[in-house]
């Protein structure tokens, strides 16, 4: 085992179920120690299976698994120094809190009274003292919840994995917990690696993201990477509110869009390439004239064609004819102004606030 | 405004409520009626009969007259006889039941566990297979298995291992564990195809293993399906008649045939009936304290 291997590391990971199902396909990644790591994507691309393989409760088709540098290969997963926070908890019904607190405990071969200290300091942890000898179903979901962290954490694994563990929780408790669990991982130091399909879960949660499609690892990086410069289509339109416009770079740093409307965005792509022009709907502000916009900014001319209330913030549709519409994001605050359906506006954005996208 | 009109019409209020709740419940009592009336007239009736002539005397030819009322049928259960009959019979039906769970445990987990659920309807229609021919038919043809020429007579001599079963304890044995193990098998399979398996994946991430992870998780959780199989296998274990009766030709008395010898050949009415009256409050006791017992480990 060297020093400064990765938490876990993942090279030319597949998942191969029957002839033609490709769950998981060619996967490298790297998680550092004590990261929180998010992996995010859809349901079905991949994510839960690949968490699974290094749980060890599926075996890769190809490809080398190893934590901590040391080769996982076939071990079974008793033999892992990770344990799993399952979706649905998992809970075993027929035994108490303790009981299922301590059952990793036991099966290790803990002697009984550190079996009982550990066990008693994992259910504070979580805040679920008084409740040790309550069975799973007399608890509400949250409960069951953090029974379920317990259960893993007591081990003090090197490595915790979590299988939308807030999936099934109501949003405000969805929340909470968010913010638990990230204050938990902070105490214990333990690496995390955290499976949902929730990119806002992900986003405030994680130190890094890798985002997941089609069995395949698509971009890894920061929340803030993977928001403000997705590497492609898909993570564009995953994370985040986004809309897009279709256009042609015109050469270095602008591109025109299908209307003729020449546009300054960040891109990588050679002149005269197809691409989609990214729009955040925060990242645009509306004006009623030209002569308002800063200078050095990208202006759009169209109407309203849409407004709907979010309650903190109000959302335009702007119709800019031929080159398509697109979102508006403006606050709901007593300053603003408010703009009526069929209303003429002037849109502006920073160049750095569009990226231009090739398929 | 005022909070309500006295004089609109209310569509719902209490009284209202509780005709609806006694409507309801005396509608469910009309459909269970049948039901009722064919096991009080055909079940509780007779049972009560055979109390009452527990309680007979006996002519000089052994015919039951209900009158001269005692207790004799009764004092009789502490006969040595029937302590070894008794003895003999549980000792039959709970190797019966230890055999058949764990023989049908493993079958029922392995259907339980087949991946596709076509596997799993095929194996249990197997299992159920041999009800659609009568018990007595599928009896007499172990009968012919096991006598002389039979070919698990001819396999024992081959191998050197057995000679002729038939009339001899392990052929009762074998016809039990053949008539039975179906019995077993249902519930358990009912049960282990119940148990959630990310349970059992929880238990191996927890550093069980697999035998760990099976006497910790799905042994336990299988446990409703324990319980009713050997209920189901245990009791008429006991009181098998056909079975014994067959295989075991007059030379293994169990239960079942001692009690109708007191109704036929032995003409000891009331003492048939002080039998039965007794295996019965025995097997009614032990199967509530089993399930009890059972339900709040469950």
């Amino acid at each position: 085992m060297s020093e400064n291997a990765a938490a876990v590391g993942l090279h030319g990971v597949t998942k191969r179920f029957g002839e033609d199902v490709v769950a998981v396909d060619d996967v490298d990644l790297e998680i550092r120690d004590g990261e929180f790591f998010s992996l995010l994507g859809p349901s079905g691309c991949g994510k839960t299976t690949t968490l699974r393989m290094i749980a060890g409760l599926e075996y890769p088709t190809d490809g080398s698994i190893r934590i901590f540098g040391e080769e996982m290969g076939l071990r079974p997963p008793n033999k892992r120094p990770v344990n799993t926070v399952f979706q649905s908890y998992a809970l075993f019904p027929h035994m108490n809190v303790e009981q299922n607190v301590g059952f990793g405990l036991r099966m290790q071969g803990v002697d009984k009274s550190t079996e009982r200290e550990r066990v008693n300091e994992a259910i504070d942890l979580v805040r679920l003292s008084g409740l040790n000898a309550r069975r799973p179903l007399a608890l509400s979901g949250g409960q069951q919840q953090r029974v379920a962290l317990a259960r893993a954490l007591v081990n003090r694994p090197k490595v915790l994995l979590l299988d939308e563990p807030l999936g099934a929780l109501d949003l405000k408790l969805r929340e909470t917990m968010q913010l638990e669990l990230k204050d938990i991982q902070k105490n214990v130091g333990i690496t995390f690696i955290y499976v949902t399909h929730d990119q806002e879960e992900a986003l405030t949660m994680s130190d890094r993201i890798g985002v997941m499609n089609e069995g395949k690892l698509v971009q890894v990086g920061s929340s803030e990477d993977i928001y403000e410069s997705p590497a492609n289509m898909f993570v564009a339109s995953f994370v985040g509110d986004m809309s897009f416009l279709p256009a042609h770079v015109v050469e270095s740093g602008s591109v025109r869009l299908a209307g003729g409307e020449i546009v300054q965005s960040k891109t990588d792509a050679s002149p005269g390439t197809p691409v989609t022009l990214s729009l955040r709907p925060e990242k645009l502000h509306l004006f009623a004239d030209v002569s308002e916009v800063p200078p050095d900014r990208n202006i759009l001319k169209g109407s309203v064609a849409r407004r709907t209330f979010y309650g903190e913030s109000l959302f335009y549709e702007v119709d800019i004819g031929a080159s398509g519409s697109f979102d508006v994001r403006v606050e709901n605050l007593p300053v603003m102004r408010r703009w009526e359906v069929g209303d003429e506006v002037v849109v502006d954005f920073h160049p750095e606030s569009a990226t231009a996208l090739a398929e | 405004m005022t909070l309500s009109n006295s004089t609109e019409e209310v569509a719902v209020n209490p009284k209202l409520e509780r005709a609806a709740q006694r409507r309801q419940s005396w509608r469910g009592f009309l459909t269970a009626v049948p039901a009722y009336a064919y096991l009080i007239f055909f079940f509780v009736l007779p049972l009560f009969i055979v109390f009452v002539f527990s309680f007979a005397s006996r002519s000089r030819t052994g015919r039951p007259e209900l009158e001269n009322w005692n207790v004799d049928g009764w004092t009789g259960l502490t006969d040595p006889v029937v302590r070894t009959i008794v003895g003999r019979s549980l000792w039959i039906a709970t190797l019966n039941t230890v055999f058949c769970l764990v023989i049908g445990y493993a079958f029922a987990y392995w259907i339980a566990t087949r991946p596709k659920q076509s596997t799993r309807t095929i194996l249990l229609i197997l299992v159920l297979i041999p009800f659609w021919s009568n018990f007595l038919v599928r009896t007499y043809a172990w009968r012919m298995l096991l006598d002389s020429d039979g070919y698990i007579t001819q396999l024992g001599e081959m191998t050197g291992l057995w000679g002729r079963m038939l009339f001899t304890e392990p052929a009762v044995f074998l016809g039990l564990l053949y008539g039975y193990l179906p019995f077993m098998v249902l519930p358990l399979y009912a049960a282990i195809e119940r148990i959630d398996w990310s349970l059992v994946e929880a238990g191996r991430d927890l550093y069980a293993s697999g035998t760990k992870a099976f006497l910790k998780i799905t042994l336990p959780l299988s446990k409703p399906g324990i319980i009713a199989g050997s209920i189901l296998v245990f009791i008429p274990s006991l009181g098998a008649y056909v079975t014994p009766d067959i295989l075991g030709g007059a030379k293994t008395t169990l239960l079942g045939n001692y009690i109708v010898t007191q109704f036929g050949a032995a003409r000891n009415w009331p003492f048939g009936s002080a039998l039965s009256g007794a295996i019965l409050i025995v097997m009614l006791g032990a199967t509530i304290i089993y399930f009890r017992t059972g339900a709040r480990t469950i």
